[in-house]
């Protein structure tokens, strides 16, 4: 397990982290979504080493990370880091060597992964004279290169084309299934949706949800179902009992129900005014979920009293 | 999953970093020019100067009739001033006065033994005419006292006692020092600035985030002061090689036991130099985020080293002089000044011993301190960091 326990860390009278805490399992990928400057790079930042906690540690497989074990772990920082002048291959050569491979192991590994990338033609070429998707890709590829047992990366995904996140998100995928934990932040929520095993949602330094998907939709209260009966009189809703009209326009109505609400009730209440061509419960995107987790507490507070 | 290569110790992470710096300065242009330049520049002051030893000093001068006895003493008397004098027989006074018109002698004497002596040049030569009136008349000397029956030892001959035995050996070896304290200069420049811009280089394209999460900032700081080290006395040392080779090829110097002597200690102080020198530079580039605001914060150590420079030329002249004695002590100005009075030969070993000790005080210092401020700006790349804060995060 990657863990990451109780991270405190304040720079002067600022507090950017207040309790970081989550897990990765082996051979899972978590997404790390969070406003902009809401701790996402600093906690990833403490786990390598770049920042110091003020309490709380870094532990994978219950031992906190240290220098000998961070370097079994592969990084992409936020900033992209390589060496402008030096050749592609050389790079991914030097930063395995620096990662315990003998030169033989690292040369080898270097070509392979220039390879798997896509980067093969572009092996001797000075990594400023590549594309910002090829960058990205050599970046990846130093994080790879080691074949560490872990994986953190900072925004793996920005600046990339959608031929280039297919293909990043493949070499994951493919990392995650040979067992190694994946953690990367993205502001892309679909990606994360469609990629992620688990997802934590980090605001103002704390974290305001965890766990996987499903389980953040089914945490999140009071699912929306949404009835199209074209026929009926406005107000038809608002009388079926336990149920709370979020919107009503010319018989486009979403409706959120109380707990212990039947919606097969609903269902015949709307049959009732006449025809019924629309009934489903909607789903939450991950980007509702987010705005939801994310908004001001204060605001959030009045608006479930109006509901309730 | 695949086992991870064994854990890398210090001294095998710096060695990669070392070698890396190596490698790519060996494929770097500015840095092969440079060293070109430098070699061309060494070659050409001792091609220089066997050329000016081997042009000067030769003279031709034809002789008419029988040479046998002053041939001799032309030699003799070239000697004495510093002449390689090549005597050429001619026929006549005519076949003299065309040789020295179409140059295949530099003078001509007609009639040497006779009564009547005649020199001919193209134009009047001070140093050929003593040479030849002195040739002529010990000649003419010798054999009015044989003729009076005197032999030539009985003449008192004068003994010469010198007091300075070494002042020629220590002239060539204060110029060995200015060459090499101009060469110990210029290098812990290059040098100097090469590991600024690998530092600063770093730093702006954020690559030493990734370098940190496999090392702590002193490895990376040795690999690379060590790496660029040990290329610049790969440098210096071949330039010296060549140097002290090709001097006493073409027999530019008379002791070469000085000679390797001197370079010797350049090579020395240039090592204690560059290793302060370095690790200021270093120091300083990881404040700055910018290759553009490199030369702001090089300058005060860069002011330092051209003042050692300026005081050691100046030594040269005056290396018992305070300023120089003063300042062969001071902690960054020693290893140019000293080396240039330890060449005079005005230096007791405890000097150099005191010097050198208060250089590895101060190496130790700026490696102690330095680091803390390297590390702790190392990963700050907004603008420019204060010292006082670096020192405050610093994670040695």
């Amino acid at each position: 397990m990657l863990e990451f326990d109780g991270l405190h860390k304040s720079y002067g009278d600022h507090h950017v982290l207040e309790g970081v805490g989550f897990t990765v399992a082996p051979g899972s990928m978590f997404g790390f979504c969070g406003a902009n400057g809401a701790g996402k790079t600093t906690t990833m930042r403490i786990a390598m080493g770049l920042a110091r906690p003020d309490s709380g540690e870094v532990r994978w497989r219950g031992r906190p990370l240290d220098e000998g074990s961070r370097r079994r772990v592969g990084y992409m920082p936020e900033e992209r880091g390589l060496y402008p002048k030096m050749r592609v291959g050389e790079q991914l050569t030097y930063f395995a060597r620096l990662h315990g491979l003998d030169a033989a192991a690292a040369a080898r590994a270097a070509e392979e992964w220039a390879g798997r990338l896509g980067l093969g033609e572009r092996r001797r070429s000075r990594v400023e004279e590549l594309s910002l998707g090829n960058q990205q890709r050599v970046q990846l590829a130093a994080a790879l290169v080691s074949r560490p047992e872990v994986l953190i990366l900072d925004e793996p995904f920005s600046g990339l084309d959608p031929v280039g996140v297919d293909a990043l998100a493949e070499a994951l995928l493919e990392q995650c299934r040979a067992g190694v934990p994946v953690v990367f932040s993205s502001h892309q929520l679909d990606l994360v949706e469609r990629l992620c095993d688990a997802v934590g949602i980090l605001a103002r330094g704390r974290m305001v949800a965890s766990g996987t998907v499903e389980e953040l939709r089914r945490r999140e209260a009071g699912r929306l179902l949404r009835v199209v009966a074209p026929d009926a009189a406005p107000g038809w809703a608002g009388a079926v009992p336990g149920v709370r009209v979020v919107s009503e326009r010319a018989g486009d109505t979403v409706l959120e129900l109380a707990e212990d609400t039947d919606d097969q009730v609903v269902l015949a209440a709307a049959l009732r005014t006449g025809r019924v061509t629309h009934f489903a419960w909607r789903e939450a995107t991950l980007v509702e979920l987010f705005r939801e987790a994310v908004a001001d507490p204060a605001q959030r507070t009045a608006r479930e009293e109006v509901a309730a | 999953m695949s086992a991870p290569g064994s854990p890398l110790g210090s001294g095998a992470l710096i060695r990669l970093v070392a070698a890396r710096e190596v490698s790519t300065r060996l494929r770097d242009k500015t840095f092969l020019i440079s060293s070109a330049v430098m070699l061309l520049i060494i070659l050409g002051v001792l091609v220089f100067q066997v050329v000016l030893g081997s042009g000067s000093d030769e003279r031709r001068i034809g002789v008419t009739g029988d040479s046998a006895a002053l041939g001799p003493a032309l030699e003799a008397q070239g000697e004495v001033l510093g002449l390689d004098v090549t005597v050429v027989d001619v026929a006549d006074g005519a076949a003299a006065r065309t040789a020295v018109e179409t140059e295949d002698v530099d003078a001509a004497v007609l009639d040497g033994t006779g009564p009547d002596p005649e020199l001919v040049v193209r134009e009047s030569d001070s140093t050929l005419e003593a040479l030849v009136s002195g040739a002529v008349s010990s000649v003419a000397l010798g054999r009015v006292l044989a003729e009076a029956g005197v032999a030539p030892g009985d003449l008192p001959q004068v003994s010469v006692t010198a007091l300075d035995q070494t002042s020629a050996a220590d002239q060539q070896r204060t110029v060995v020092a200015i060459v090499g304290v101009v060469l110990l200069y210029s290098l812990i420049i290059l040098f100097g600035q090469f590991v600024a811009q690998g530092v600063v280089e770093e730093k702006s394209s954020r690559v030493v985030e990734l370098l940190l999460a496999t090392m702590r900032p002193w490895q990376l700081l040795a690999g690379k002061i060590l790496g660029l080290g040990a290329l610049g006395l790969a440098q210096i040392a071949l330039i010296a090689v060549i140097g002290v080779g090709g001097a006493l090829a073409f027999d530019v110097v008379d002791v070469p036991g000085d000679l390797v002597g001197t370079v010797g200690w350049v090579l020395f102080w240039y090592l204690l130099g560059y290793a302060l020198f370095a690790s200021l530079f270093a120091v300083a580039a990881s404040l700055v985020s910018r290759q553009e605001d490199l030369a702001s914060v090089l300058t005060p150590a860069s002011l330092v080293l051209f003042v050692g420079f300026f005081v050691a030329i100046q030594a040269a002249t005056n290396p018992s002089g305070t300023l120089a004695v003063v300042t062969s002590f001071v902690p960054g100005l020693s290893p140019m000044v000293m080396p240039v009075r330890q060449a005079a030969g005005e230096v007791a070993a405890w000097e150099v011993g005191l010097a050198v000790v208060l250089m590895l005080v101060a190496i130790a210092l700026v490696v102690r301190l330095g680091g803390r401020v390297y590390s702790g700006a190392l990963l700050r790349t907004s603008g420019r960091t204060k010292i006082r804060e670096a020192l405050r995060s610093g994670r040695a």
